[in-house]
Parts: C-alpha cells; sequence; structure tokens
C-alpha cells in the first residue's frame, strides 16, 4: 500500500523512460505519468488475493491517457475482486491505434476518444460490448451528447469515461486578459505574442484550429480550406515558441503566454497558478469524449467488464473526477461532485461556450493529408 | 585439425550472425517490403508493389537536409570540444585524478539522457541562462527552441562518445616520439601537429563516425530542445509510424536514411582516407 | 679493443660541461651536484644501474630536463633555460621512437624539416640518402616503420639523429632492445660510425661489457653522484671504491689490516694472518680497509707446493668450479677470509684437468695485485 501511494514506482518510472527514448510515447505523456502527483503507476499487489466468489482472474491490463485516474481506486479494484489493474498510459489515439493494430497489445480495456471509435469498428479492432455485464452502465443517466460516438449502428462499443474541451490557456499578467478566441491567438502570435506562443505537437487541434481561424470546421479534409490552414501555420511557425504538446512546464515558467490546452491542464495550471487561464475559442475548437472499451483481442474479458463496471459506479466515478479534474456525463455521478467543482467555469463551461464546439471527426484521424500537412508544418 | 578449427570458428560466429540475422537483417528486410507497400485506409500497412512512396520521398526533404545540416554541424562540435578535453585527460592530468576526471565524463550516461536533456530545458529556458545574461544588459536572448539549444544538446549528450575514442588514441601515443620530435629542432605546437594530431586521427574518426551515425537517427534532442521546430528526419520518422501510421512511407523515408548514411559515411570514409595520405606530405612540409 | 678513436681526442677541449647540475623530483635526487667535462670527440658513457641518475644526466643534456640546480653548457653556453627544440644534440631514443606515421626516409628527413629558414627539398634528399647510407639501409627510404626489423629500425633512429650532424650524439640504451649478435655488430658499427664522423656520443647503458667495449671514458653513476671517471682500463685496475670495483669486472673484495704503507703500496695483514702488499688509496691513512683483488689477478697451486719468495699464499678450499673454456672459474673458502674467486687460466693450470672440487689450495697473490679500496 504504501509503494501505492506514490505517483510512480522507480521501476515503472524507468520502463516509461526507456519507452520514451524509444519513442512510443509522447513528452506529454512521459510528464503525465512522471511527473505529477495523480500519475499511472503499475497498481496493485503483486499477490494474487483470495478467489473470490466470481474468478475474473488476477489481473486486468488498462490503456488510457497519463493523469487520467485515481491509484486508490485500482486497489479498491483489487480488494473486491483479487484482479490487479496494469496500466498503460499512452499520448495519443494514433499511437493506441498503432498498438492495437500491430496485435498482440494484450489490452483488456482501453479508452479510445470519440472520433477514432469508427476507425477501430472499421478495423474489426473492438468488442461489442454486453451491457448486462456492466450493469453500473444508465444510458439514462449520460448526456447523450457524450455517450452517443460509443455507438455505432446501433451497436454499442464504447461506454462514456469523461469529456473535455480544447481551449487556450493564457497568462494574464504577460497577455493583458482573456484570449478567447483562435484569431487573437494565432495573430497576436505573429503580432503582440511574438516567440510566446506554443500549438500541440498534435495534428487534430493545431490543424483544427487553424481551420477555425478561417472559419471552416475543426474536422475538414477539404484541400483548399486545409491549404488555407497550413499557409497560416506555415507562416505563424517562426514566431511560435514550440510546437510541443508538453506546455505545462512552458507555461509555469513564463516562457510561453499562451498555448493550445486540453481542460484538465488548463485546471492543473489555473490551481497552482491563477493567473493562467483557461479559455474556450468562441469560434470554435474541439470537444471530446472519452470511452471505456474492450479490444477484440483482450485476454482477460471477464476482468474487462469488472473493471469498467467498477469504474462506472457513481461513487467510484465521483472520486476519479475528483482526482483528475476532468468532467463527467453522468448525473449520478454529479450529482456526488461538490458544487464549486461543477460551478467551475474550466471544467464545466457554459452550454453557450460549448455550442460552436465540434466533436472530433473519425476522418481527422486516418486522412493521410492532414499528417502530409503536419510534417510539412514541423519541417518547415 | 582443419575441420574442428572451422567448427569452432563457425560456433563462435554463430551467436552474433544469428544477431544480426534477427536484429538488423529481419527488420531491414521487413522495412524494405513495406517501403514497396501501401498504406492501408486506416493507417498500417497494405501489401502492393509500388514506387509511390520512394517518389513521395522529396516531402521529407526539409527533414533530410536539417538532419544533414545538424548531424556533421553537431559532429564537428563535439569533436572541437571532445578533442581538447581527451588531450587534456590523456596528457596533461596526473594519474591520480585521471581515474576521477574519466568517471566524471561519464556520470552523465548514468542517467538517461531525456532527464538530462529536461535539465537543458530549464537551463537554456527562459529562467536559466538568458535570465544570467539579463543581469549584464543583454536581454531577451532565446536560446530554448533554437537549433542552436539542439546543437548544445546534441554536444552535451554525444561528448563522452567523441571523448573516448580520441582519449584511448592519445593515451596510447608514445609520449616518446614527442621527445623525439623536440630533439629533432620542432616546438611544441608543431609537434602537435605533426605527431599528435595526426597520430590521434584513427580516435578522432572512430569518435566522429559514431557520432555522426548516431546523430543521423537523432529524434529526441530536436523534439525536446528544438520544441518540436526542429524536425530531423527521426522525428518525421516517428510521426510517420506513431502519429500518422503511415507505415509503408515511414518504410522508405528509413530506407533512404540508410543510403543518405552510407553514401555519407562512404564519402566520409574516403575523405578520411585521402587526408590520412595528404598527412604524410604535410608531414614532409 | 684497440681505442684507434682516440686519435680524435684533443683533451683540452670541452663540448659539454655539467657544473654542479643538480635535478630534484621532489623529495628524490635524481641527479646531485654532477661536474663533469664531455670531451669533443670522444666516446662517453654513462654506466650505472637504474636509478642511479645516469638517464637524468643525458636528459638534462637534451633538454627534456630542466636542472634544478647548477648549469649545463654546450659549447660554452649554458643551455640549461634551452628548450630540446633549440639544442644542437640529437638523441637516439631507448625503443627509438619512431614515428610509426612517417616512411624510413620521412623519419630520417624529420629533423632537416624543421630547419628555419627551410632546406630545399633537394638538400633534404640528398643527406637522408647520405644518411641512408651511412646507416646500411640505401633501398629502404620509402618503407613503413613497422616494416622494419629491430635492427633496422635502430639504425633509421641513428641515420634520423646523425643526419643533422649534432655537435653532440646522445645514445639512451640504444641496443637494449637487440639480441646479443646484433648488439655485438651493432657496437662495431657504432664505433665505425663515430670514427667516421668524428662526432662526439654519450651512451647511457647498465651494460658494463658495453661501456668498457665502446668508451673512451667511463662515468660510473651512484645514487645521483658520480662515482669515478675514467678509460675503461683505469676504472678496471684502479676502481676508486668498492661500489666501482663491484660494478667494473668482477673482485675480490676483502677486510684487511694495513700494517704499513709507503711509496704507493701498502702492507695489509688478511683475516687468516696472511701479508699482502697491495697498491694503496693515495691520502689514505687508515689501519683498517678494504682490499680489492680481480680474480685473474690471482692463480691457484697445489697446498703442498710451497709458495715462492715474495709471494703470499693464502690457503683455501675450492667449492665450486666452472670450466669456461679458456679459463677456469674457482669459487674458494679460504678460512679466515672468506669467499674467494680465482680465474685461472688454461695454460697457466699447475695442475693436469685443474684442481678438483674440495681439493685444498694455496691461493697465490702476487707482490703489488690489488688495491686499497677508498672509504665510501
Amino acid at each position: 500500500m504504501k509503494d501505492d501511494q506514490q505517483p510512480i514506482s522507480r521501476k515503472a518510472f524507468m520502463e516509461e523512460l526507456e519507452r520514451y527514448r524509444k519513442g512510443s510515447v509522447t513528452r506529454r505523456h512521459f510528464l503525465g505519468v512522471t511527473g505529477l502527483g495523480t500519475a499511472m503507476a503499475v497498481m496493485g499487489g503483486s499477490l494474487p488475493r483470495m478467489a473470490r466468489a466470481q474468478d475474473i482472474g488476477n489481473r486486468v491490463v488498462l490503456a488510457t491517457w497519463p493523469n487520467y485516474h485515481d491509484p486508490a481506486d485500482f486497489d479498491a479494484f483489487t480488494d473486491k475482486t483479487g484482479a490487479y489493474t496494469q496500466v498503460n498510459v499512452f499520448g495519443s489515439n494514433e499511437e493506441m491505434l498503432a498498438k492495437i493494430q500491430a496485435g498482440g497489445s494484450g489490452w483488456d480495456v482501453f479508452v479510445p476518444t470519440n472520433y477514432a471509435i469508427p476507425t477501430y469498428v472499421d478495423a474489426g479492432l473492438i468488442e461489442p460490448l454486453d451491457l448486462s455485464k456492466i450493469p453500473n452502465y444508465d444510458p439514462a443517466s449520460y448526456d447523450p451528447r457524450f455517450a452517443e460516438a460509443g455507438t455505432i449502428d446501433g451497436t454499442v462499443y464504447g461506454v462514456p469515461k469523461n469529456w473535455g474541451t480544447t481551449g487556450i490557456a493564457f497568462n494574464s499578467s504577460k497577455t493583458g486578459g482573456v484570449v478567447d478566441s483562435w484569431k487573437t491567438f494565432f495573430d497576436g502570435a505573429r503580432d503582440q505574442f511574438d516567440g510566446r506562443v506554443m500549438v500541440h505537437d498534435y495534428q487534430l487541434t493545431t490543424i483544427g484550429n487553424a481551420l477555425v481561424y478561417h472559419g471552416f470546421s475543426f474536422n475538414s479534409v477539404d484541400p483548399a480550406e486545409l491549404a488555407k490552414a497550413e499557409e497560416l501555420l506555415i507562416d505563424v511557425k517562426p514566431h511560435l515558441y514550440a510546437i510541443s504538446s508538453d506546455y505545462q512546464p512552458s507555461m509555469r515558467n513564463g516562457d510561453a503566454w499562451l498555448t493550445m490546452c486540453w481542460t484538465g491542464d488548463g485546471k492543473q495550471m489555473n490551481t497552482d497558478m491563477p493567473e493562467i487561464g483557461f479559455a474556450l475559442g468562441k469560434e470554435g475548437g474541439e470537444i471530446w469524449s472519452d470511452y471505456y472499451a474492450i479490444p477484440k483481442d483482450a485476454p482477460h474479458k471477464d476482468a474487462a467488464y469488472a473493471l469498467i463496471n467498477f469504474l462506472l459506479d457513481p461513487e467510484v466515478n465521483a472520486r476519479e473526477a475528483l482526482a483528475h479534474g476532468y468532467p463527467v456525463a453522468d448525473a449520478r455521478t454529479n450529482a456526488l461532485l461538490p458544487q464549486e467543482l461543477l460551478d467551475d467555469p474550466i471544467i464545466y463551461p457554459a452550454a453557450e461556450a460549448l455550442s460552436p464546439l465540434e466533436f472530433g471527426a473519425a476522418v481527422t484521424l486516418t486522412d493521410p493529408n492532414r499528417a502530409e500537412l503536419m510534417a510539412r508544418f514541423k519541417s518547415a | 585439425m582443419a575441420m574442428t578449427r572451422s567448427r569452432a570458428r563457425a560456433l563462435l560466429l554463430t551467436p552474433a550472425g544469428l544477431w544480426y540475422a534477427a536484429m538488423l537483417l529481419l527488420p531491414l528486410a521487413v522495412v524494405l517490403i513495406f517501403s514497396f507497400g501501401e498504406r492501408s485506409q486506416i493507417g498500417g500497412y497494405a501489401p502492393g508493389f509500388t514506387l509511390e512512396q520512394y517518389a513521395n520521398l522529396p516531402a521529407r526533404f526539409a527533414a533530410f537536409r536539417n538532419t544533414l545540416t545538424l548531424a556533421p554541424l553537431g559532429t564537428l562540435a563535439s569533436l572541437l570540444i571532445a578533442y581538447p578535453l581527451a588531450y587534456y585527460l590523456a596528457v596533461k592530468v596526473t594519474p591520480k585524478w585521471k581515474t576521477m576526471l574519466l568517471v566524471l565524463v561519464i556520470v552523465p550516461f548514468w542517467t538517461s539522457i531525456l532527464i538530462r536533456s529536461y535539465a537543458w530545458i530549464f537551463l537554456l529556458g527562459g529562467k536559466g541562462i538568458p535570465a544570467f545574461l539579463a543581469m549584464f544588459g543583454l536581454e531577451d536572448v532565446r536560446l530554448l527552441n533554437t537549433p542552436f539549444a539542439v546543437l548544445v544538446g546534441i554536444v552535451y549528450g554525444y561528448l563522452p562518445l567523441m571523448v573516448f575514442p580520441i582519449y584511448v588514441a592519445l593515451e596510447k601515443l608514445d609520449k616518446r616520439l614527442l621527445e623525439a620530435a623536440a630533439d629533432l629542432g620542432t616546438p611544441p605546437w608543431r609537434a602537435f601537429l605533426q605527431i599528435t594530431l595526426p597520430l590521434s586521427m584513427p580516435g578522432v574518426l572512430t569518435g566522429s563516425m559514431l557520432v555522426f551515425i548516431l546523430l543521423m537517427g537523432e529524434f529526441l534532442i530536436p523534439s525536446i530542445l528544438g520544441g518540436g521546430k526542429v524536425f530531423f528526419v527521426g522525428n518525421a520518422l516517428v510521426d510517420l509510424f506513431l502519429q500518422s501510421r503511415n507505415w509503408p512511407f515511414g518504410s522508405a523515408v528509413a530506407v533512404g536514411l540508410v543510403l543518405v548514411m552510407l553514401v555519407t559515411v562512404g564519402l566520409y570514409t574516403r575523405a578520411a582516407k585521402r587526408f590520412g595520405a595528404g598527412r604524410d606530405d604535410a608531414a614532409l612540409m | 679493443m684497440e681505442r684507434a678513436a682516440s686519435m680524435h681526442v684533443r683533451p683540452e677541449e670541452t663540448v659539454a660541461e655539467f657544473v654542479g647540475a643538480t635535478k630534484r623530483y621532489g623529495e628524490v635526487l635524481a641527479a646531485d651536484r654532477i661536474d663533469l667535462r664531455i670531451r669533443r670527440g670522444e666516446f662517453l658513457s654513462f654506466l650505472g644501474p637504474s636509478g642511479c641518475g645516469k638517464t637524468t644526466a643525458l636528459r638534462m643534456l637534451a633538454g627534456f630536463e630542466t636542472p634544478t640546480d647548477g648549469t649545463v653548457l654546450i659549447d660554452g653556453q649554458d643551455v640549461s633555460a634551452v628548450p630540446a627544440h633549440r639544442r644542437p644534440v640529437n638523441m637516439v631514443f631507448q625503443h627509438y621512437a619512431l614515428f610509426p606515421h612517417m616512411t624510413v626516409e620521412e623519419n630520417v628527413g624529420y629533423g632537416l624539416r624543421q630547419r628555419r629558414p627551410r632546406l630545399s627539398r633537394r638538400e633534404i634528399g640528398d643527406k637522408v640518402a647520405k644518411a641512408l647510407a651511412t646507416v646500411r639501409l640505401d633501398a629502404f627510404g620509402p618503407r613503413r616503420i613497422w616494416e622494419m626489423s629491430g635492427g633496422q629500425q635502430q639504425r633509421v633512429a641513428l641515420a634520423r639523429a646523425i643526419v643533422n650532424e649534432p655537435k653532440i650524439l646522445l645514445l639512451d640504451e640504444p641496443m637494449a632492445a637487440l639480441d646479443a649478435k646484433l648488439r655485438g655488430e651493432m657496437q662495431r658499427e657504432l664505433l665505425d660510425l663515430q670514427r667516421q664522423l668524428g662526432i662526439t656520443f654519450v651512451l647511457v647503458t647498465h651494460d658494463q661489457e658495453e661501456a668498457l667495449a665502446m668508451s673512451d671514458r667511463i662515468c660510473i653513476m651512484g645514487k645521483g653522484r658520480i662515482a669515478q671517471i675514467g678509460s675503461p682500463q683505469e676504472l678496471y685496475d684502479r676502481p676508486a671504491t668498492r661500489y666501482v670495483a663491484d660494478f667494473v669486472g668482477k673482485a675480490n673484495i676483502l677486510s684487511a689490516r694495513i700494517v704499513a704503507r709507503a711509496g704507493g703500496t701498502a702492507q695489509a695483514v688478511l683475516g687468516n694472518g696472511a701479508a699482502v702488499t697491495v697498491a694503496d688509496a693515495p691520502g689514505d691513512a687508515r689501519g683498517e680497509a678494504e682490499i680489492a683483488v680481480r680474480p685473474e689477478a690471482l692463480s691457484l697451486a697445489p697446498s703442498g707446493e710451497a709458495p715462492g719468495p715474495g709471494v703470499a699464499a693464502v690457503a683455501a678450499t675450492v667449492t665450486h668450479r666452472t670450466f669456461l673454456g679458456d679459463h677456469t672459474e674457482y669459487l674458494l673458502d679460504a678460512p679466515g677470509v672468506g669467499a674467494l674467486q680465482v680465474n685461472v687460466p688454461r695454460q697457466a693450470e699447475r695442475v693436469p684437468g685443474g684442481h678438483g672440487m674440495g681439493a685444498s689450495v694455496h691461493v697465490i697473490w702476487p707482490e703489488g695485485a690489488g688495491l686499497v679500496l677508498a672509504a665510501g
């Protein structure tokens, strides 16, 4: 138990490091895993516990995102079922897809984002869920907006975990106020914020927000629109501080003033440094929803169902939300959360701020043109 | 006897042979096959035979250009810093301190290049060296996320690889040769150019080759210290395999990298040989 | 060996001089107040065991060491502070120190190429060719160093030094790496070369035979000091101290009581009461002293034979005998005196086949054989 309180064990840290070196995880992931207090570890006791009434084996493998769980919940799961949870953390859906596509991932549960699910379904890599094994999932209590992407052609492949947005984090003491539009973001990058702006090392959000700047859809794959986005990005590039999804350190030490930012990061920075704010682009941007799902070749399917069901228990889910700071779509869970969390404009933005946002589309994940555009941008 | 000897030789070479076959040739073969394939609809590899991926190589021209600029530059910078250091360690330091200083050169290798590069993020970032320079009136110096920062990271990360071969070459150098040179009327600086430098060339060549080849595949330092703005072929490969999952194109880029590496290393070796030949002419001056 | 080279020696001329030259490494005195004049054209050897200071002396001459105290002069100029590359001397190094990245002729021409103003390529070529011819390596110019045998490398090293026509040629144990046969040849060649060039040679060696065979003068070193300087014959016949007597050739060293001294001779009484007449050490007045006598200065007679007049006889027993062809080495035990060695030429054996093991003999000590050793 003592060890499990630690954000990450030495061994796990070295393993992560090794993986990072080999390039299988991104910087964001590495820092996420190793840096912060709520980080992942290889969870649970090493000893198989007593056999429980329902024997699900002693192990379940979870592939998820950094800073996305409360380690104590995995211990609770082990106490309850005898199965310990082995956690693998990833930096992007593309990376996760690459691993499953390569085969033999050994994962039992993974956490795809809405736009990735159709690809998994098309490729036959994802298991249709038997909802009778997930009694804690009550579709009626979920905001359908964050649940519908888990169902394709009437078959449920994923049940909602959390949702969030991709907005703008700004250091108000340097920017002189709130930055809440992609127009200011990209124009300011070439002007008053020259050398102080960061964009993600991620095609979906970087290209998507450049498209939004021009008034196009976040998800566009139209060549003419992509060309305009590329023009913008290449023009901005010499003025950028960095192209990196690991923006927290640079924001925190004041080198960067403005960055594309995911909800949870925005909340974390804002909590520690109130002058760093988080806003959604008023022209639009990304809203996303993550789902629990089971790969077709999952070796411990019973354990997978048990883990998903456990994590969706409203009490557990609330504890998770308190730990990672991402909003939940489950009304039962929200009822257990403190009011100030529900009122936090970063975590639960006003409905009108959300309305221009778009869910990422499946096509952006696999469109080769966007990938090439990103490569040209980075090497320009 | 001959039988057993050749059998013994076969036995000795078997592990290395298997290793090379499994770890080098097999992956290379896979990469070659992939490079002629097509990207499947959802990414990854779809069988096929097309030269499309190779035709597409100019799309990564900038990555090759960056790599082929910064790798030699990094090698040269490492050499210029490593040589005096190796010389000092091999020639000037008393044996008592030598071991300790050598260990100090290796110590950074005990931690990951990742951790060390992160330390440079702090040093080169706004609160590091630039803040120090600001105290002397040099305001707003940007070091981090520039090619310069990448160069610093490269030199720092690869220095021991350059120092050691040169150190070994200099250490082996018979000090009496320098006495002989002095005895024959050569002042110390000229003796360095005529004796020490030529005789340490094997170390210089080994170190440079080692650093250069590793630099050609580097992706971590540019992404960490270059802020993602300095794009090496290694970064292109990471993106192609892990982000856009365009394995066939990634494979073609990898094959391209291997070819470029073979050509540059070949040219380098030839130039080095020519230098070696010219050395004697220089000695005749 | 006949020293024809002595003809070149003009004793009045000094080519180099040590004046109180001292070299100290921390606590260690490597060279202690060395005073020495090296004569132009002579072949001088520094002889002594390792650590005696001979190499330090040579290196001070070459310029690789700066004296801590005292001075080194070459041609009357104080060169103590002149670095090696500006001294008109050249050295043949112990392991030759040839430049491995250069050919034979590049090695030999190296010193010439360092000259400023530069010599012409042709001039260098001619000199190199001549030097290579001198050491009989005419055809080897384009060879690589590693293609040469040990003896050939030795000649290259020699050529590389002499091509510069140095005022003094320094040789640091140049033959240590050669086998015995080659060493003999090389010694003769070096002597021929010195005769031919007329250059001063200064050799450092720990091999007394080499020093005896080649030198006009030998400077015996011990503990950083000069123990004795002299011609090989002088050192052999008149060793000043026990150290020298021990180091040069073999000597029986015995304790004796000096009972009378007159006209350069001394009457010494050995431990067994036998009285012998030996050469005296000048200015000595001690009653107790060590005396030295060379094994070949003594002879043996059967104990039954009465010694002749004026000849001292010491009773002894043969403990070892070694037949060496032209002579036999006898080790003897003389009661009251100790162990003695006597070398008897084959023609001088008094008993056919020589004295047997355990034979009782008289050691015959002719008048004037041996000498009193100075203290220290």
